[in-house]
């Protein structure tokens, strides 16, 4: 049985307590948030206790699992590390790239295990596009593409935390976003080798970010990555191709989910609403979870590393880095 | 009453298009495809009893036939001959994407139309697409606001043939596939591209190709807009559909999914041993050669000039250049 302790009790927290609260083989042992009247929405939500400190929360627990905003994750992982506690931490594994070198270093010198949580590798749509990949069904991968395109988080909205719109604090859509995209397009094609883009992140544009990111793999495959706060609200829309010397994969959820409702009424019409569901342990933030206490109990191998979690904040932030100067960024000459 | 026919000639039918050209005009009343030369034998002979076009030994015999216009769709590489050989024995010519494959040769041929007095059009269809165009009119009505961004692809099947012979074609696939969406963007904003980075893959997606068959842009344009063009040949053999056009334009107040060629039935036959997508929009093909018959009856200047051909164009040179030096490439206005 792991006991689980949750540090920061935000919009993604709420995601994974529904994970851990229904998962066999954990207990949900308590939250510590800086916030603590966040901590005991939380408790009063999906049970357990509040803790005073981290080192309240660090003596009762066997896992802690990192939700804060990324800016804070590096503290939080040294902590957990040095009390010898497996950590998963959510993404961006850190905001600057000497925090994310700093937090990999410790953990591995003291043998704690760092999960990042680089949850686009257990979306069943993405997972199959990798496992078609390696069972050979496109050849070798020559061109990536992927999207993912919302509305800004902003406060008071759909999400409550305000740290978004300060660059300084989230990175912006790139960090944030772009993450995901570059981390599954690794696993897809391998090492970046250098990075251009383009985008409104120094654009001067309140609640508005956006980046088209152009990647090249040391394989020689190229790389497209689109990344969005720019959009109107009220959709979110992801995407992922990859052409191969032997064929081609393709998703857009914009395609057809398997049930389609098509209602009228008189106070709001016709409705058009798809749904797509899946088993709940598929659900890819349990499916995720699941994992790691997989791998922490010695039944499964890691799909994704704490290195896989800094080389995504690395591109990331070269990404940013060519957005803010112009000139294309070579990935074996980037520090930060 | 009765104008006399415009009567039309095909110099060179080596681009694919050459036949839906051929299938408009002889469609059209008062029009006349009076014949088609090529420099290949077996290919003007086939190209000849297909559609049923008087086929001449030369050039030169074709434009003795007297002519109003002639249609060029010759490899690239011959783009320039062809129109310098036509230019003053005909009012107008129509010159398939891309113009050429030098400045150099684009500019001669711009030169020599214009010293004369032949006019020179351009075959971009897709600025006759019913969606684009309709997407246009919403643009100038400001549907979106101001405009960010724009994401786009011009993907297709690998064509072979001449279309990988870099002395024939001037380039693979980036020299194909960018000058009609970059054509497409510097219409609806009278914008003119200002800076290219590029990703170019050769033989990237067909081992031994020998020729770019990937190309990645990163662009910049003079209104502030920023944009991407895939321009890959990445749709396999076994795809639903050659290649796609695709325009994802976003603004302050939305964005717009723009999917050209998106209409079209799903076929699944087991003769082709594949599901095709078989399209029922209108033919753009049709809208390009209505608008240069009109051109070559009314007088008018051409919708599509020389020029913006070889604008177009440049932003494909400037893409080799990028990847040449992995460095982006600003077009300076010439």
């Amino acid at each position: 049985m792991q006991r689980i302790g949750v540090i920061g009790t935000g919009a993604i927290a709420a995601i994974h307590l529904d994970g851990w609260r229904r998962m066999p083989g954990v207990q949900l042992v308590g939250y510590y948030d800086v916030r603590s009247e966040a901590a005991e929405r939380a408790a009063q939500r999906y049970g357990g206790r509040v803790f005073a400190t981290l080192d309240d929360l660090f003596a009762a627990v066997d896992v802690v699992d990192i939700c804060t905003p990324g800016v804070a994750h590096k503290e939080n992982v040294l902590a957990a590390t040095a009390a010898g506690k497996a950590i998963i931490c959510e993404k961006p594994l850190a905001r600057h790239l000497s925090d994310a070198v700093e937090m990999v270093a410790a953990c591995e010198r003291a043998g704690v295990p760092l999960f990042p949580a680089q949850v686009v590798r257990f979306f069943p749509m993405y997972s199959q596009v990798k496992a078609q990949i390696d069972a050979g069904a496109i050849g070798k991968p020559g061109v990536y593409r992927s999207a993912r395109n919302g509305s800004f988080p902003r406060p008071g909205r759909d999400f409550s935390a305000p740290h978004y719109a300060d660059f300084n604090l989230s990175g912006g859509v790139v960090l944030d976003v772009a993450v995901h995209d570059i981390d599954f397009a690794r696993w897809c094609c391998g090492e970046v080798e250098r990075v251009f883009a383009r985008g409104l992140t120094f654009a001067g544009k309140e609640y508005r970010d956006h980046a088209l990111i152009t990647l090249r793999f040391a394989s020689g495959a190229v790389g497209h990555i689109e990344v969005s706060w720019a959009h109107p609200r009220g959709n979110f829309r992801t995407r992922v191709e990859v052409a191969g010397d032997g064929g081609l994969i393709e998703w857009d959820s914009i395609d057809r989910p398997p049930l389609v409702y098509e209602l009228y009424d008189d106070e709001h019409g016709f409705r058009r609403i798809g749904s797509s569901p899946t088993a709940d342990e598929d659900e890819p933030y349990y499916a995720e979870l699941a994992h790691f206490i997989d791998v922490l109990e010695g039944r499964a191998q890691p799909i994704v590393t704490a290195r896989d979690g800094l080389e995504a904040v690395r591109v990331a932030l070269a990404a940013i880095e060519s957005m803010r100067t112009g000139k294309v960024i070579a990935m074996n000459e980037f520090v930060g | 009453m009765s104008n006399p026919s415009v009567r039309i000639g095909f110099l060179g039918i080596a681009h694919m298009h050459s036949v839906s050209y051929a299938h408009n005009l002889l469609a059209m009343s008062g029009v006349e495809v009076v014949g088609m030369w090529d420099r290949t034998d077996a290919l003007a002979a086939e190209w000849s009893q297909r559609l049923g076009v008087a086929r001449f030994a030369s050039a030169d015999a074709l434009l003795a036939a007297g002519l109003d216009a002639v249609v060029v769709c010759s490899e690239n590489a011959y783009h320039r001959p062809l129109v310098e050989q036509a230019a003053g024995r005909v009012q107008a010519i129509l010159c398939e994407k891309p113009i050429a494959t030098t400045v150099a040769d684009a500019q001669a041929m711009i030169d020599r139309c214009a010293d004369t007095g032949a006019k020179l059009q351009i075959a971009f269809p897709v600025r006759f697409a019913p969606s684009v165009i309709e997407l246009k009119r919403q643009l100038d009505a400001g549907l979106l606001g101001e405009i960010y961004t724009v994401n786009c692809t011009n993907h297709g099947s690998m064509p072979g043939g001449w279309f990988i012979d870099p002395e024939l074609a001037g380039g693979g696939a980036v020299l194909d596939h960018t000058v009609h969406v970059i054509d497409v963007l510097r219409w609806f904003w009278g914008a003119e591209v200002t800076e290219v980075y590029a990703e170019v893959g050769d033989s990237l997606l067909h081992p031994d190709l020998g020729i770019d068959d990937v190309g990645l842009l990163s662009f910049t344009l003079s209104n502030g807009v920023y944009g991407t063009l895939d321009t890959s040949w990445s749709r396999p053999p076994s795809y639903p559909i050659w290649g796609d056009v695709k325009l994802e334009i976003l603004g302050e107040h939305g964005v717009v999914y723009g999917d050209t060629l998106h209409q079209y039935i799903t076929v699944a036959s087991n003769a082709a041993g594949k599901t095709r997508w078989a399209g029922y929009g209108s033919d753009m093909d049709r809208g390009l050669m209505a608008d240069f018959v009109d051109m070559v009856r009314t007088g008018r200047a051409p919708s599509i000039t020389g020029e913006d051909g070889l604008r177009a164009m440049q932003v494909a040179l400037a893409a080799y250049a990028s990847a040449k030096t992995g460095q982006p490439v600003k077009l300076s206005n010439l």
